[in-house]
């Protein structure tokens, strides 16, 4: 049932009927009881819509933002795709900023800290300075260029992800161990040929980490 | 398309924020956020994304949903740089939720016209039949009605945007968004029961 | 009806691209992608299918010219894309794959192959003349390949079987597993990690596998004319058959068979190096107990 007040009910009943229209509707609606019943359900439709209830969507979205935005969760994706990686807990970003403070710390490593065994168990969270020139033979060629790539390394660093950070850095420290144990062998046979070759090789491989790392941090930016 | 600020708050945004515990540590997530912190980035957008889905959803129906959500976060992203905290920062996505929406309503029509192979498999979104069935659910009935109507009834009902604010969004006169309303609310009247 | 809108909501997200472009002999394929996957496989048509998906916001591009073609996508302004391809092209073909968040895979090449990932993994079955792997975060796997053969990763295994020609694998945390190979040269290293060899010895050939943290296993041939030198500080050396060492210096000693004439460097700093026969280099399924 209809009449020519129906279609006015809705702007009474949110209020925006001007004053002689208003009075007009309210007189009509004490005569007319099916303008009141419809009133009565326009108002609890109104109600209904301020009642509805949000929904999640089915599928989480954020991997797809983030990976949008250049956060996270690629590296995420990957940790979920291969069971071979460190740390699973990755998507929990506050642990992902943590490494990457560590790896900054990492990068900017302070030379005046000796990277012996202990140091680097003991600074814990904060990443003994793997890069460390002053520590190895004096050969100013090699501490150059540990430093250019340092340099390198740390103006791209923004460019790497944590995971690749995190990957470079465990890597230096394995290669850095190899250094000290040859160093070490080397106090009590310094004569070796195999323990000199063999730390002239993990020296080698040291700077050739150093610079793909730091070539992947250029080829990102 | 312009990022207003609407000059009303939306009818939940104030209680939302209550609910979560207040506006602060928000704020701090939307500066740090701004700053580049993805986590902080991320606790808004689980924050935020049931309502904004939601409208999305009604707007535009649940097929591209997802994608277009996806789309408001990653611009929410990219112009948090914009945002001056003198709204709250629901309502700000809100708006750029339906400037999105509205963006896309021509796109995702085509879309789904290159991507369906049968003739009627969009029946139920763009044929709407017209006999009423009375087991349909209220939020379902939302979805059958006619676009303009539709639209109307979630920005102004569901949103709490005024006509003035409809009519700007959407492109037509004020009366014209209040005769929709009313369209919109009278053929809801049959779905109430439930 | 919600199946319908559901599948719809797949098609607006995820697009599938699918392309054919003719080539010539001697055309060369490049792909490069950021995450994903490229996965190539070959056959009889003179024709490269490229078939990609990825979401409706990304574009495949494929180009071809001045015979190269090239595969990439374009995302626009938002940023890298994700796309898994499927390329199908001629035996022939040459190849050169990229990616950063990309596994690669390869099957049935016949020419060079290049591909390169940082966190992904390179799987290649087939390759000739320069085939050259490479990975940050994830293991390298070749088979079937002849020519020269380069893989490289850091943190992560390498494997190659039923390999002909010269050889250089490195990688600083993870295993070397070499099987089936015919080389006259071929360089293993890793830091942490053990070093299998299987293959031949050569008359004139050279050998070098090191390690720093693991143990090396090497097979020598009974007829084999070779000078072994073996090094290590402190780990131990073993041998399935009968060797005569003699001492150099405190780490180091050598082993002479036959007339010598090739030469077999292993070292292991702080891992055992144990010769065996062909064939019986390798460790027994699931003794996994080095650590990395």
């Amino acid at each position: 049932m209809k009449d020519q007040w129906t279609d006015r009910l809705s702007e009474y009943l949110d209020g925006e009927l001007a004053g002689s229209e208003r009075t007009a509707l309210e007189a009509h609606l004490a005569s007319c009881g099916n303008c009141r019943a419809t009133l009565e359900e326009l108002r609890r439709v109104v109600g209904r819509a301020r009642a509805l209830d949000d929904r999640l969507p089915t599928a989480d979205l954020w991997p797809g933002i983030a990976e949008h935005i250049g956060v996270v969760s690629l590296a995420a994706r990957r940790a979920r795709r291969r069971l071979s990686f460190t740390v699973p807990q990755l998507a929990a970003a506050s642990v992902a900023l943590a490494l990457v403070s560590g790896g900054a710390v990492w990068l900017l490593g302070g030379r005046t800290h000796a990277p012996t065994a202990t140091a680097v168990t003991e600074l814990g969270r904060r990443p003994a300075p793997l890069i460390n020139a002053s520590a190895y033979p004096t050969d100013p060629r090699y501490a150059a260029q540990v430093a250019a790539l340092e340099r390198a390394l740390q103006r791209g660093r923004s460019q790497l992800d944590t995971a690749t950070v995190r990957i470079i850095e465990k890597n230096l420290k394995i290669i850095d161990r190899a250094i000290r144990d040859a160093q070490s062998a080397l106090v009590a046979d310094p004569g070796s040929a195999y323990l000199n070759l063999h730390l002239a090789q993990e020296m080698r491989r040291k700077l050739e980490l150093l610079r793909e790392a730091a070539n992947l941090a250029g080829a990102r930016s | 398309m312009e990022l207003t600020i609407p000059g009303v708050a939306t009818l939940r945004t104030d209680s939302d924020q209550a609910k979560r515990g207040g506006g602060d540590a928000e704020a701090a997530d939307v500066a740090l956020a701004a700053s580049g912190d993805g986590s902080a980035f991320e606790r808004l957008y689980r924050a935020h994304v049931a309502r904004v889905h939601s409208l999305i959803r009604r707007m535009i129906g649940p097929d591209a949903a997802d994608d277009v959500a996806q789309d408001v976060f990653v611009r929410a992203w990219t112009k948090l740089g914009t945002f001056r905290g003198d709204a709250a920062f629901g309502t700000w996505l809100h708006r750029l939720a339906v400037n999105v929406i509205l963006a896309r309503r021509t796109t995702i029509g085509t879309e789904r016209v290159r991507y369906d192979d049968s003739e009627n498999v969009l029946d139920g979104v763009a044929g709407r039949p017209p006999a009423p069935e009375l087991s349909m659910d209220f939020e379902e009935a939302v979805g059958r009605l006619p676009d303009g109507a539709r639209q109307v009834f979630v920005l102004h009902d569901i949103e709490g945007y005024r006509h003035e604010e409809i009519a700007d969004m959407l492109g037509i006169v004020p009366g014209t968004s209040k005769s929709q309303l009313h369209h919109a609310r009278m053929a809801l009247r049959k779905h109430l029961d439930r | 009806m919600l199946t319908t809108l559901a599948t719809l909501a797949t098609f607006a997200l995820a697009q599938q691209t699918d392309t054919t472009v003719p080539v010539r002999t001697g055309a060369r394929l490049e792909v490069s992608n950021f995450g994903g996957e490229i996965a190539v496989k070959t056959w009889s048509r003179n024709a490269v299918r490229v078939v990609a998906d990825h979401s409706s916001r990304d574009r495949i591009l494929v180009d071809a010219l001045d015979q190269v073609v090239r595969v990439k996508a374009e995302g626009g302004r938002r940023g890298p894309s994700q796309v898994d391809y499927v390329i199908t092209v001629p035996a022939w073909m040459a190849l050169s794959l990229s990616g950063v968040y990309t596994d690669i895979k390869v099957d049935g090449a016949q020419n060079e192959v290049r591909a390169e990932t940082v966190q992904g993994e390179v799987s290649v079955v087939g390759g000739s003349g320069n085939v050259s792997l490479k990975s940050v975060q994830g293991s390298v796997t070749l088979e079937k390949a002849r020519g020269r053969i380069d893989l490289n990763t850091v943190n992560e295994e390498i494997r190659a079987t039923d390999i002909s020609g010269d050889i250089a694998v490195e990688t600083v945390n993870g295993d070397i597993t070499l099987t089936q190979i015919e080389s006259a040269n071929t360089e293993a290293n890793t830091v942490n990690g053990d070093v299998s060899y299987d293959g031949t010895i050569k008359d004139g050939g050279r050998y070098r596998f090191t390690t720093h943290d693991g143990d090396l296993r090497v097979s020598v041939p009974e007829k084999a004319s070779v000078t072994v030198t073996v090094s290590t500080f402190d780990g131990d050396f073993s041998a399935c058959f009968p060797v005569q060492l003699s001492r150099k210096s405190k780490h180091r000693f050598d082993l002479t068979i036959g007339a010598g004439s090739a030469r077999v460097e292993l070292e292991s700093f702080n891992g055992d190096i144990h010769l065996c026969r062909p064939g019986q280099v390798m460790k027994p399924e699931g003794d996994h107990n080095h650590e990395h």
